[in-house]
Parts: structure tokens; C-alpha cells; sequence
């Protein structure tokens, strides 16, 4: 019913030295290099974001003409799983250049989209077809009134203000 | 009016009150001072092991941050518990803390004017008025009237009696050499025979640096204020301003404890070839012993902060066992075998010489041969003979253990039930 120990000489003499507590105080002391630390200091240095991160959504426009890409076609509304997006169009009459003639197309008449329910799957940009809707790296969503989480057209063309920090 | 100016310029007053009062509150104020970027260099020692950055957000590199936190200490509500015992819940924390203050005025910070007062009884003192301070702890556990804190403060006594003997049976090798209490005394002993006590004792300094980590509640001897299983322990009850005073008395023993450890084995504000200046730039001399005696403290601080965040923390058992199977085995083997060294050296070979001078006669190693001698002895028989010691008194510790005791097996009962009959 005895539960002695024993060694041989080898562990006897690393006991002795004390050998496995100095190891332990090697791995910390090594551990304190500068170049080891992985704090990043947030606000006032962004992190490195991974590539396929889904953040805040933003509505592109045509770089050329400054004009919405979106097309008012609701697919994005349909597609999403929690029915946050709200796409409101309206059928106007334009001139078409190419023949001369008045015609009529469907246009972006105001886009919701509600960021408080939103988890970020990302079906709405799939399914976009002119890469209207796209979810961007952005991730300081955080605001101070309930109701900016329903982000408006512009909201969602300009971004949301956030204060920005500096070294 | 003429009275109070009398009392006032009167050279009594002058040297036994105004004086020391001047210097008790610039050293109170470098003392603070100091402690509060204790814990700022705590916390950064934690973080940079951890790979973590510490504290940065307050000043430069977080430098302001110990005003910060004082702050917050003084606006913080200040709680006692409604069935405690409310006088000796307020009077437990400066219990803590005036023992701990008090014992910095023998230190020896440096020659001449660092050094503030210099008694025959120094490390006497020390060692009685700092475990007095655990009295502290025990009372703030007491009257907080709690389960977690009462534990802790019985752990702490605990603690504190099993470590105090081996602390002050550590410094007894040391004071063989020095042949004084007398911590100014002790220093000069180490710079007239060009040596630190460390190379002349290397287990009573290892001895004494443990002991030191659990005098002063440190991880891995931090069992009465276990976090894991007693929320805080002696402090629990503890907030604000009161909690900050327990927070001050354990930076101070920290101090403290290293301050000794310097004075008594590594030269104190001594240091090789710095004597040269004492003749000629007095002034000088004295700032850079402070410094050395600085950095010495300092070194051995950074080492019990590098102990606290690599070590895990002890078990209850293996405390008690490491207090009283090891370490008062090993400073009683250490006098006892330093002694025997000392002996031999002086009678059969004649290497010292007891000489007295200012501070008191002592022992006196002349000559490199007498140095050669004493440190060969005591790390090639000194060490290995302690370590065989304690190996042979602690070979069959382990008969009596939990993991002896878990491998019991009950009999093996027969296989009918009792209750509802045969299965």
C-alpha cells in the first residue's frame, strides 16, 4: 500500500538541480520579446481582417455615372432569411438615346435594410446580379440610437459615421 | 509665542523630532511612490509573459496609470460587513500596513545619509515587527465575519508560522560570517572582505528567497488569497480605500523581503571597485550606492514577479510539506554543516581571523586561499551534503499521502443485495 517513488539517477539529478522548474521560468522569460506579443492596440491600429469577412453592407454605384447598380429587381429581399431588406421601386419614363424613344423601366425608389437582424450570410450579395449589394470588411456597426439600425439608401451608400482614432 | 518658538528651535526637538520627521515623510513618499509603479510593473511583467501589451492607454506606456488606479481606490465605497466586527475590521489593514512601513527604517539604502537609523538589532527587528504584520491579516479575516476570509486567515497564520522559522533559520548561516545583527553592519562585513554572502551560502539564499515568496502571500504560496477557491480570501469583505492598504502592505514585504535578501547576501549598496570614490566624492558615492542597492532590489523583485506568473500554484499539503520536511531540515543542516566549515577553517587551517571594528568584531577571510576555501566548501560539500539530508529524511514521505491513500481499496463486497434480496 505504498505509493514510493522511484527514479533513476537521471530524474534524481534533474530534481536536484531543479531543472523542470528552470525550464518552466526559460519558456517565460522568452516569452516576453516584443516581437512575441500579439496585442493589437484596436482603435488607434486596425487589425488585419480576413478576406471572406461579412461586416457592414453597403449599395455600390456605378463608378462612371455615380448612378445606384441596383436594379430594383427584390431578389435580395426574397433571398434573405431573416426578410430585413425592404426594396421599394417605381416605374418611370426615360429617353433612350439609342433609338430616341420614351420608354419605361423599373427604378430604386428606397432601400432598408436593418442591420440589427441581419447575421451576415451574405445570400443578398449572391444573389445580387450587378453587384449592387455587397457585404464589406467594415465592422464597427455599433451606434447609440435603436433606430439607426435600419440602415437608409444613404446609410448604405456612405457608411455610418464611427470616430476615428489615431496613433 | 516665545514658548512655541523654544519648543520649536530647541535642539532636542531638532534632532529627535523635526529631523527624523523630514526624512520619515520623504522616504514615506519614495517608498509609495515606488510601490504604486510596483504593481504598474507587475501588471506589465504578467503582460509581457502572457504576450500581452499591459497597461498603455493611461500616459505614455501607461505610466499614469497607478495614479489612475489610486484614484478609483478613493472613490471607491467603502464597505463593512453588518455583522462584522467593525473596530478590528478598520484597524486590521493598518495593523498591515504600519508594520510594513515600519521595518523600512533600518534598511539600509545606501551609505551615509541613506542609511536612515542603524541598530544593533536590525534583522531582529525586522523579522519580529514584520510577523506582527501577518497579525493583520488574521484580525482583517476575523472581523469581516465570513467563511472565505476566515479561511484565508487561517491559512496565512498557518503559512506564515511554518515559513517564518525557516526565513529566520536561513539567516543565521550569513550571520556567522557577519558575527551582527546590524544590517549597516552586515554590509560592511561584505565590502571589507570583497564578497557576497551568496557565494558563502548559496541554500540559505535559495532558502530564504522561497520563504520570502510565501512571507509575503506570493504565487506559488499565495494560498490565503487563492482566487480559485476563496474568491480573494483575507481580503473578500475588504474595499476601496481599506482594500488598498492590504494592497500596499504586500508590495512593501515584497520590498522589504528583497532588501533583505540584498543586505544579507548580495552586498547590500556595495559593489566592487565603487569604493575608490568614497574618499574623494563623498556625495557621489552615496547616490551610486543607491543606485546599486536599486537595481540589486530591484533584480530580485522582477525574479519573485517572473516566480508569481510561471509557477503554478501549491497544493494545501504540499505547503505544509515543503515548509517542514524541506526547508527547516535544510537550514538546520546548512548552520549545522556551515558550521563545521567555519571550524575547520579557523582552527585546523587557520584561513580566518575574528577582527573587530566599527561596527563590532566579525570574521575576516584575508587571503584568496581562505576564499577559495570557504565557497569550494560550500557548493561542492555544503550543497550536495544538505541535498542528501533532506533525501534521506524525506525518503518515505510519500507512504503517507493522498496518493497512497486513494489507492486503498475497500473488500470486495458479495454480489447479493442487501435490500431487495438476491439479484
Amino acid at each position: 500500500m505504498v505509493a514510493h517513488r522511484r527514479r533513476n539517477w537521471k530524474q534524481a539529478i534533474s530534481r536536484f538541480l531543479l531543472l523542470d522548474l528552470i525550464k518552466g521560468m526559460i519558456v517565460t522569460f522568452k516569452w516576453q520579446a516584443p516581437s512575441k506579443c500579439y496585442t493589437v492596440q484596436y482603435p488607434k491600429v486596425r487589425p488585419r481582417i480576413g478576406e471572406r469577412f461579412r461586416g457592414a453592407p453597403r449599395l455600390n454605384r456605378d463608378p462612371e455615372t455615380g448612378e445606384s447598380l441596383c436594379i430594383a429587381c427584390n431578389l435580395c429581399a426574397v433571398a434573405c432569411p431573416e426578410n430585413l431588406i425592404t426594396v421599394t421601386e417605381e416605374v418611370r419614363e426615360y429617353l433612350d438615346e439609342a433609338s430616341g424613344k420614351v420608354k419605361k423601366k423599373r427604378f430604386l425608389a428606397d432601400y432598408l435594410y436593418d442591420t440589427s437582424r441581419c447575421m451576415f450570410c451574405g445570400y443578398c450579395q449572391d444573389v445580387c446580379p450587378t453587384y449592387a449589394i455587397e457585404l464589406t470588411q467594415e465592422f464597427e456597426l455599433a451606434i447609440y440610437r435603436r433606430k439607426d439600425f435600419a440602415w437608409t439608401w444613404e446609410m448604405l451608400e456612405n457608411g455610418i459615421d464611427q470616430p476615428v482614432y489615431t496613433r | 509665542m516665545e514658548l512655541v518658538e523654544r519648543i520649536i528651535s530647541n535642539p532636542v526637538m531638532m534632532e529627535y523630532v523635526w529631523k527624523p520627521l523630514v526624512v520619515i515623510l520623504i522616504l514615506l513618499f519614495i517608498v509609495l511612490t515606488l510601490v504604486a509603479y510596483l504593481v504598474y510593473a507587475e501588471r506589465k511583467v504578467s503582460a509581457f509573459i502572457q504576450a500581452r501589451l499591459g497597461p498603455m492607454r493611461v500616459g505614455p506606456y501607461g505610466l499614469l496609470q497607478p495614479l489612475a488606479d489610486l484614484i478609483k481606490l478613493l472613490l471607491k465605497e467603502d464597505l463593512i460587513p453588518a455583522e462584522g466586527d467593525r473596530a478590528i475590521f478598520k484597524f486590521a489593514p493598518i495593523m498591515s500596513v504600519v508594520c510594513a512601513l515600519v521595518v523600512l527604517a533600518v534598511i539600509p539604502f545606501g551609505w551615509g545619509v541613506a542609511t536612515i537609523t542603524d541598530i544593533n538589532i536590525g534583522l531582529l527587528f525586522i523579522l519580529s515587527v514584520s510577523s506582527v504584520g501577518i497579525l493583520g491579516i488574521i484580525l482583517g479575516g476575523w472581523a469581516s465575519n465570513s467563511k472565505y476570509p476566515l479561511l484565508g486567515a487561517l491559512r496565512s497564520s498557518a503559512q506564515m508560522v511554518s515559513y517564518e522559522v525557516a526565513m529566520a533559520l536561513a539567516l543565521v548561516g550569513p550571520l556567522m560570517f557577519a558575527k551582527s545583527l546590524s544590517m549597516t553592519a552586515i554590509v560592511e562585513a561584505q565590502r571589507a572582505d570583497h564578497i557576497w554572502y551568496l557565494l558563502y551560502q548559496p541554500v540559505a539564499f535559495l532558502i530564504f528567497l522561497v520563504a520570502g515568496v510565501a512571507e509575503t502571500n506570493r504565487t506559488p504560496f499565495d494560498l490565503p488569497e487563492a482566487e480559485a477557491e476563496l474568491v480573494a480570501g483575507f481580503h473578500t469583505e475588504y474595499s476601496g480605500f481599506r482594500w488598498s492598504l492590504y494592497f500596499l502592505a504586500e508590495y512593501t514585504n515584497m520590498l522589504i523581503s528583497s532588501a533583505i535578501a540584498v543586505t544579507v547576501f548580495l552586498g547590500g549598496w556595495s559593489f566592487p571597485l565603487l569604493d575608490r570614490l568614497r574618499p574623494e566624492h563623498p556625495g557621489l558615492f552615496t547616490l551610486l550606492s543607491i543606485l546599486v542597492f536599486a537595481v540589486k532590489v530591484f533584480v530580485l523583485i522582477y525574479i519573485f514577479m517572473w516566480f508569481r506568473w510561471t509557477f503554478p500554484r501549491y497544493r494545501y499539503d504540499q505547503l505544509m510539506d515543503l515548509g517542514w520536511k524541506w526547508m527547516i531540515p535544510a537550514t538546520l543542516a546548512n548552520i549545522l554543516i556551515t558550521g563545521a566549515i567555519i571550524m575547520i577553517g579557523q582552527e585546523t587551517l587557520g584561513l580566518t581571523k575574528v577582527t573587530g571594528g566599527e561596527y563590532g568584531e566579525r570574521l575576516v577571510v584575508p587571503g584568496l586561499a581562505g576564499k577559495a576555501y570557504f565557497i569550494g566548501m560550500a557548493w561542492l560539500v555544503l550543497v550536495p551534503l544538505t541535498w542528501i539530508i533532506l533525501a534521506i529524511i524525506n525518503r518515505r514521505s510519500y507512504d503517507f499521502n493522498l496518493r497512497a491513500q486513494r489507492q486503498i481499496r475497500l473488500p470486495e463486497r458479495p454480489a447479493t443485495d442487501d435490500v431487495f434480496g438476491k439479484v
